[in-house]
């Protein structure tokens, strides 16, 4: 291969990349995003034990605390799922108390804006739920125990499977966020 | 020959300058002067790369669960696999769900528009191998709408309350069909509300307009936008030859004679209520109950009104507009009450609870809707004083009301006595009157049940009931 071949393939180079760039307009560098970045997670450091207050519903239509030391995170949603994890297990001490949420229930997405409104979306219950008695414990016990132990939230709305409702078995209204309410929690 | 096939050689390796691009899975997106190529995953694209193009912060938060998007004073929050996403504050529903991605989080075309460029003031627009992001939402903001209708005698009230304020226009804008229209916000019928009435056919959204179609004969009478929380509240009548101005003091419904009890037997029609292991009904015991007990307050020379008197849903909201609008002396919501342990026995009864000043504000709202001609424009600081003081007697007066009644059923029928209490039960929600909601026992206790189904027990109820309203009103 003479120096004039070699020349002649270099102009040849350059004119497909000429052609190239003038295919794409003079439009600006095209990135390729890059996935998959592995970043080394530091080791989490447990939260500290703390007393949390939580409402288990009893059999005189009122709401009853059990205080349990469990680790309790400082981020409010981690928070909100351990408050939640921990009532629906259901309660430890006291056997005629029962979860507020009356059917096997997880809690699926935790949202929390700006003003303090925290929204808690739970599995929609397998079968309609009737009564009042059981909406205001599932209500109540839920809001309650939520705005006890997370001081920066003060007012929930429960979703249930993803989905906002007016009411549950057509008495409160749970089409808005609800604040806290001590009516419902047995003073002894 | 030689030097040809050199060429085409050097063609070849020319080509390799080229981005390595396959079209058919990636996407190109434009924002400015800068450009990425986006991974399609399936019929979606990954989310992140678009958000950061932008120059938002997406952000993965491992407590949450959720993705939060930071732009400006804009906050976004949106979770994988879930429908309802948080934007600017606003619970919204979109019509899917995001799937997780090898990026992390990928979304339809039409979701990432709508939901995540949007609020943030962009849109798409296509080019020939993918989209340029473009400065200018396309989607104006949702709102949220909740039709409830009542029927009176020949009118009908349609109330569309929406989840924020928005600025609207109501038209006739052909016999039979009257347009909403929206400034710059979207309407989106919440399909959860059931929605029924005889004069009204249908509604439907489009765009930025709610139409309403009417049934033959019926038109626009007038309407009047509404604050705290926002309504729209539409009078439907007979229509006229030649449209007029509303009158400004439209009447609902003319009450005839002395002020009524009104007497709401909790749920009905598809809405059966807590149910006995033997397949009663609360629906048909709440019935039974309130016909007993507007039979023995007739005897006494009260005026009764039903909010049912069949087996027909109505809506809560609609129960309580109608003891309004019939200035009733008293509201009376029977229901029976069901628990999860079958043990659970007794009667409570409820009066309402203004915890919350989205609950007093709601209050306040539906009451001052419910004075037939009122108008959002002529409040004043003052009216909303005058209505606290208002509500705040309405509640003593209830609790009252909820103490004498429940005196009776303990002292009549031997019951559990499980108390007075306040929640803020919708059925409550803005009566202008004393207004109770009675519990008269439990459906799940299989001889509380038995005993709600017997005439004789009925008819014991319905008297220390109506024993508890006269202790109240004769006072």
């Amino acid at each position: 291969m003479n120096w004039r071949v070699a020349l002649i393939a270099l102009a040849a180079v350059a004119a497909v990349a000429l052609l190239a760039w003038l295919l794409q307009g003079g439009k600006p560098q095209v990135e390729q995003v890059e996935f998959f970045d592995v970043v080394e997670l530091p080791t989490p450091t447990p939260a500290p034990e703390q007393r949390v207050i939580l409402l288990f519903a009893g059999r005189d239509g009122m709401l009853h605390p059990e205080l349990r030391s469990v680790p309790l995170p400082e981020e409010v949603h981690e928070r909100i799922r351990v408050v939640m994890s921990e009532l629906l297990a259901g309660p430890r001490s006291a056997p005629r108390l029962s979860p507020p949420v009356p059917y096997p229930a997880s809690l699926q997405a935790v949202f929390v804006d700006q003003h303090g409104n925290a929204y808690v979306d739970l599995t929609a219950p397998p079968k309609p739920l009737a009564g009042s008695s059981t909406e205001l414990m599932l209500a109540y016990g839920v809001v309650n125990s939520i705005i006890l132990n997370c001081p920066e939230v003060s007012a929930v709305q429960i979703l249930f499977g993803g989905h906002e409702v007016d009411t549950l078995t057509g008495h409160l209204d749970l089409s808005r966020p609800l604040v806290l309410n001590k009516r419902f929690i047995a003073s002894s | 020959m030689r030097r040809i096939q050199l060429i085409l050689i050097t063609l070849a390796l020319g080509a390799g300058f080229l981005p390595a691009q396959d079209y058919d899975r990636t996407f190109e997106f434009h924002f400015d002067d800068q450009a990425i190529v986006v991974p399609k995953f399936g019929p979606k694209v990954e989310a992140l790369p678009i958000l950061e193009l932008l120059g938002a912060e997406a952000r993965f938060s491992l407590a949450a669960g959720t993705y939060g998007v930071l732009y400006g004073e804009h906050v976004i929050q949106f979770a994988i696999d879930h429908k309802v996403l948080l934007v600017d504050g606003e619970l919204q529903e979109a019509s899917e769900v995001p799937i997780a991605s090898p990026g992390g989080v990928a979304v339809s075309l039409s979701y990432l528009e709508r939901w995540l460029l949007s609020p943030l003031g962009f849109h798409l627009e296509p080019i020939p191998r993918g989209y340029r992001i473009v400065r200018g939402a396309r989607f104006a903001d949702s709102v949220t709408v909740r039709p409830v209708a009542a029927d009176f005698g020949t009118t009908t009230t349609l109330v569309l309350s929406l989840n924020r304020e928005a600025a609207v226009e109501v038209e006739e804008t052909e016999p039979g069909t009257i347009t909403i229209e929206f400034d710059n916000a979207m309407p989106q019928l919440d399909s959860s509300v059931r929605f029924q009435s005889r004069r009204v056919r249908s509604l439907t959204s489009s765009d930025q307009e709610l139409l309403v179609n009417l049934a033959p004969g019926i038109g626009l009478i007038s309407w009047h936008p509404l604050e705290t929380p926002p309504r729209i509240t539409i009078e439907l009548g007979p229509a006229r030859p030649t449209p007029t101005p509303a009158p400004a003091r439209a009447p609902v419904v003319t009450r005839r004679g002395p002020r009524p009890v009104v007497i709401d037997p909790g749920h009905g029609g598809d809405d059966v209520g807590a149910q006995s292991s033997t397949g009663v009904m609360e629906k048909q015991v709440t019935l039974a109950v309130a016909r007993r007990l507007a039979r023995i307050l007739e005897s006494r020379g009260r005026a009764v009104r039903l909010t049912r008197d069949g087996d027909q849903g109505r809506a809560l909201t609609d129960r309580t507009a109608l003891a309004n609008r019939l200035d009733a002396t008293v509201f009376i919501s029977l229901h029976a009450n069901a628990s999860t342990v079958a043990s659970v026995a007794g009667a409570e009864t409820y009066y309402m609870s203004l915890d919350g000043a989205s609950d007093e504000a709601a209050a306040a709202t539906a009451a001052l809707e419910n004075r037939a001609g009122s108008s959002a424009g002529g409040r004043s600081p003052l009216d909303l004083i005058l209505w606290d003081l208002a509500q705040a007697e309405v509640l003593n007066e209830s609790s009252r009301l909820a103490l004498a009644v429940q005196g009776r059923l303990n002292a009549r029928l031997g019951l559990r006595d499980r108390g007075v209490k306040q929640a803020p039960f919708v059925v409550l929600t803005g009566a202008t009157m004393p207004a109770i909601l009675v519990e008269v026992g439990f459906l799940s206790n299989p001889s509380e049940a038995e005993r709600l189904t017997q005439p004789d027990s009925q008819q014991q109820l319905a008297e220390a009931v109506a024993a508890g309203v006269e202790d109240f009103l004769g006072r």
